[in-house]
């Protein structure tokens, strides 16, 4: 997987090309624990090229999420294809994370966020 | 179960590493592209194989590696996937099923493998052999 990261109007971005596996997360982990170690409030993760994600992936973003509802920061994910969503849909985590359909989304979510 | 003919049957032997899995992830792909059920059901038992390769992986052998086998069949009216692996004896059926959504990191594998597909069924083979023996039907 390959994974490219940066900033933009304040936001932590990331675009994930490939598959979020056992294999792929330690890499993925590391470097969300990068932004969430600088208390990054605002952390976008686009899975718009994400053809697939498995537990592992799952919970690297859990981990991250939690880390950053800490410090009252906002973790966004946007762009899921429909198989991928379906997994989180069967951890019941399309209920916890902030899902858009888009990077405006997103962006539309962090500025609420902002406001309150 | 009665059984009705077997179009395919293939045997996989690997080790128990990461890079592994996802080589043998894409096998699997093509296998299943071509037993025709379907991106849904491809996508659900790709998931659920892969939940319990990784199982191993993490857990059967420690910090050794050790060979996985994995026997592909493809029926009339089922896909039948046995997983062996001879690391540390572990019956992944009798898991209670996880709180969700999860409030940690975590604990999904089992639970996606029970889900995602119609049959799951342990054995302990003699003389220490895992077998987990998952079960697809096409309709």
């Amino acid at each position: 997987m390959k994974i490219s990261h940066r900033q933009h109007d304040k936001v932590e971005v990331f675009e994930l090309d490939g598959e979020v596996d056992f294999h792929s997360s330690p890499e993925l982990r590391e470097k969300l624990q990068f932004s969430v170690q600088k208390q990054a409030d605002r952390i976008l993760v686009s899975l718009k090229k994400v053809r697939y994600i498995d537990s592992s992936g799952l919970a690297t973003f859990v981990e991250a999420l939690q880390k950053v509802k800490r410090y009252n920061g906002l973790l966004v994910l946007s762009e899921l294809a429909p198989a991928v969503r379906s997994v989180f849909e069967i951890a019941k985590l399309d209920s916890v994370f902030a899902l858009a359909q888009s990077q405006e989304e997103a962006y539309a979510l962090f500025a609420q966020n902002q406001k309150r | 179960m009665t059984k009705v003919n077997k179009s395919m049957e293939k045997k996989f032997e690997f080790f128990s590493t990461s890079k592994d899995l996802t080589q043998f992830r894409d096998s699997l792909k093509s296998l299943l592209a071509a037993a025709g059920l379907g991106e849904k059901k491809e996508g659900e038992i790709i998931l659920a194989v892969d939940e319990a390769l990784t199982n191993i992986v993490r857990h059967a052998y420690g910090h050794d590696t050790g060979l996985i086998t994995v026997m592909f069949f493809d029926y009339e009216d089922r896909i039948e996937i046995f997983i062996r692996d001879s690391g540390k004896l572990f019956d992944p059926t009798k898991m209670p099923p996880p709180e969700l959504p999860p409030k940690k990191p975590g604990g999904l594998g089992i639970y996606f493998i029970q889900k995602l597909m119609d049959k799951v069924v342990y054995q302990s083979v003699p003389p220490a052999v895992n077998e987990l023996q998952l079960t697809k039907f096409k309709s």
